[in-house]
């Protein structure tokens, strides 16, 4: 430091020099490549560019996927909701999948989440040393290549039955995914010229329940509510029991129950006649509350 | 102008090397898809990295809005998404580059596999890659909980009973990823804290390595 | 980059007057790079100012206290205001000091110290001024910073139906 005051145009001179040692560096040329003379070319600019082009093209089409495919968003976590299909994200699929077969299951599970993704994952991680052959090309490694064959094929396949018994599921009840319905819903009442709806939104509108220590409601809780929501307010795409009142007279709502509508099944077997006079009584008081 | 600030600062620290070491190094013929058409593979590897850049400063700008409590963190996604200018778009980012980052590092694997390329000298540089794609895909299922949807708090619930079947440990490990007997309040502010600091920490720290075994053993040779 | 250009053109034997091969690559290179920066930061930056660039609502007015109750004598008025954050909505509690200047004219200060925002009071010593005990700020009655404080206390917009007080958006003390 002393050094340097006399004179700034004076070369730092470090004692102890710690600095990279000028003579001794490895080559720049990477050894592999001194059989290859001629074939090689500079990192910046040359390849870089190349590397670079190729990025503004998936950059490009990324930002056209992303602007024309809004990210999802639901209906925040609810606990109780019981007509929501839980679906890990894709690249989980095939485990989730996997996990339904047989022989994985049941008093098996251990095998399926433990024993074969341990087998499967830990080869794949020790690849290196299980196939030590000198030889690069794949078709000379038939066994290697095979077994990572059967394994993307296997994974393939199991993600696409998932999601293709997902997509039957939701026909099967008529569900619509959350974050489709949302944004449905958003639209219309944007249409409507209504500001859209707030999360939670639903719940501020909610219909109180008229004369709810009626006697015939220990029947509707047994019945319907595990569909209809613990609180009468309905359930993902299950209209709610509140407010039931204003849509339907009592002679439709017996015919309801009787015979069922939509995805509701009848119950005009499981029930008496006296019990569905009762309910539908119940119900068509239930309407809004005037203010 | 630029000069006289860059040899100030290569007077006393030396970049030039440094520099020369990232940035001026041959790189093999084969790899490039200016001269034959079918290297594009190689190119997946890159573009891996491109997306992680992508998702840690989407992530980033994210934490600006986000809440990771169970009664603000929906509210705040909502906000973000459609009441910011752009939310959508850097959501929308974050979202599809969480994909597309493991469609890429799938294919880079796979390449990687393909062309015996983690063959000896580079058995280590394979591994350390396995890892990074064990970390990326414990950042998509951290991540999956943040935005507190239906979806999140179902597909978690699931996860963490797959967890939790694993013999002996398994009870302890569901209850060490919810931090409690219920998936809720808790296990969020965990999976938060896991997937914006412990996982990128530990990738960032596994990239570092897998890169500088690529700068030190060179990109493997033609076949 | 500049110094790496000059670096490279010196190691290169001829200045060519066309622009060279490397330039142009490391032209290409520069614009694809910024390019990518740009396609990937800008949607982010505006992101992340869109605070700054949300218009701003003018601020509601709020019934706070009756005409009749307000004196000469500064008194105290809690209210409550409804106040969007984002995503979080709250009802949080304002409080202003209301009085009647000697034309009769009612004003509102905002109880908010100018010098480092504690909170002041009235006549706590008995001299008819405002005073904040973090750092014994004083204030005349119509908010003049008299002791420490920097400025003025600020006002509140004031208007006055059916007898009634309401009170608006913060502005600056006019008063002094």
């Amino acid at each position: 430091m002393a050094q340097h005051s006399n004179d700034s145009k004076e070369k730092v001179v470090y004692v102890g020099d710690s600095r990279v040692k000028k003579s001794g560096r490895r080559p720049n040329i990477p050894p592999d490549y001194s059989a290859f003379p001629g074939k090689s070319e500079a990192f910046v600019p040359n390849f870089l560019l190349k590397e670079w082009m190729v990025g503004v093209v998936v950059l490009v089409g990324f930002l056209v996927l992303v602007v024309s495919h809004p990210a999802p968003l639901g209906y925040p976590a609810d606990p109780n909701n019981t007509s929501f299909i839980p679906m890990p994200d894709w690249y989980f699929l095939f485990l989730y999948q996997f996990l339904k077969m047989p022989y994985v299951s049941g008093d098996y599970v251990v095998l399926g989440t433990v024993g074969v993704p341990l087998i499967m994952f830990g080869a794949l991680l020790c690849a290196p040393f299980l196939d030590r052959g000198p030889e690069r090309r794949f078709y000379k490694r038939p066994i290697a290549s095979t077994l990572m064959f059967l394994a993307i094929i296997s994974c393939v396949y199991l993600t696409y039955v998932a999601w293709d018994h997902y997509q039957d599921q939701l026909e099967e009840m008529g569900i619509v995914p959350e974050h489709i319905q949302r944004e449905q819903e958003a639209r219309r009442a944007a249409e409507r010229g209504e500001s859209p709806q707030k999360p939670g939104g639903a719940e501020e509108k909610q219909i109180a329940i008229v004369d709810a220590n009626d006697p015939i409601t220990s029947v509707i809780q047994a019945n319907c509510l595990a569909c209809h929501g613990s609180d009468y307010q309905g359930n993902g795409p299950v209209p709610a029991l509140a407010g039931v009142g204003d849509k339907f007279s009592k002679e439709e709502l017996a015919d309801i129950v009787t015979n069922g509508r939509g995805q509701m099944p009848a119950f005009g077997d499981r029930l008496s006649a006296e019990e569905i006079d009762q309910i539908a009584e119940w119900l068509a008081k239930q309407k809004a509350a005037t203010e | 102008m630029f000069k006289a600030i860059y040899n100030w600062i290569d007077e006393r620290l030396d970049i030039t090397p440094m520099w020369r070491d990232v940035a001026d190094h041959e790189v093999p013929e084969h790899v490039n898809p200016a001269h034959h058409f079918s290297a594009f593979v190689y190119c997946f590897g890159g573009l891996t990295f491109f997306i992680t850049v992508i998702q840690i400063l989407s992530g980033m700008f994210l934490t600006m809005y986000y809440v990771p409590d169970i009664i603000n963190a929906y509210a705040s996604v909502d906000y973000l998404q459609h009441k910011v200018a752009f939310g959508a778009i850097v959501r929308g980012m974050h979202h599809w580059g969480a994909s597309l980052v493991i469609v890429m590092m799938f294919l880079h694997t796979l390449r990687v596999f393909f062309t015996g390329a983690y063959k000896h000298p580079r058995e280590m540089n394979w591994v350390v890659g396995m890892l990074i794609f064990f970390v990326m895909l414990g950042l998509g299922f951290t991540g999956y909980l943040l935005p507190w949807d239906n979806k999140a708090y179902f597909a978690t619930q699931v996860g963490i009973q797959i967890a939790e079947s694993v013999p002996y440990i398994g009870p302890f490990i569901a209850e060490l990823l919810r931090g409690g007997d219920i998936v809720g309040a808790q296990t969020l502010t965990r999976f938060f804290a896991i997937h914006v600091f412990f996982l990128p920490g530990a990738l960032l720290a596994l990239l570092a390595v897998h890169f500088i075994m690529i700068r030190r053993q060179g990109i493997s040779g033609p076949l | 980059m500049s110094n790496r250009e000059q670096h490279e053109q010196s190691h290169s034997s001829a200045k060519k007057k066309t622009m060279s091969r490397r330039q142009f690559l490391s032209y290409t290179l520069g614009g694809a790079g910024a390019f990518m920066v740009g396609g990937v930061a800008l949607p982010m930056i505006r992101f992340a100012i869109d605070p700054v660039l949300q218009k701003k609502t003018g601020g509601t007015f709020v019934k706070v206290a009756q005409e009749s109750e307000i004196t000469t004598e500064p008194k105290e008025f809690k209210y409550q205001i409804h106040q969007v954050d984002g995503w979080y909505e709250s009802d949080p509690v304002r409080t202003a000091w209301i009085a009647r200047d000697q034309n009769g004219v009612i004003f509102a200060l905002s109880p908010i110290c100018k010098h480092l925002g504690c909170t002041v009071n009235w006549n706590t010593h008995n001299d008819n001024q405002y005073f904040c005990p973090c750092h014994e700020a004083k204030y005349s009655i119509d908010g003049k910073n008299l002791k420490v404080a920097p400025a003025p206390l600020d006002e509140y917009e004031v208007e006055l139906r059916d007898g009634w007080v309401y009170l608006g958006p913060v502005k600056p003390n006019s008063r002094v």
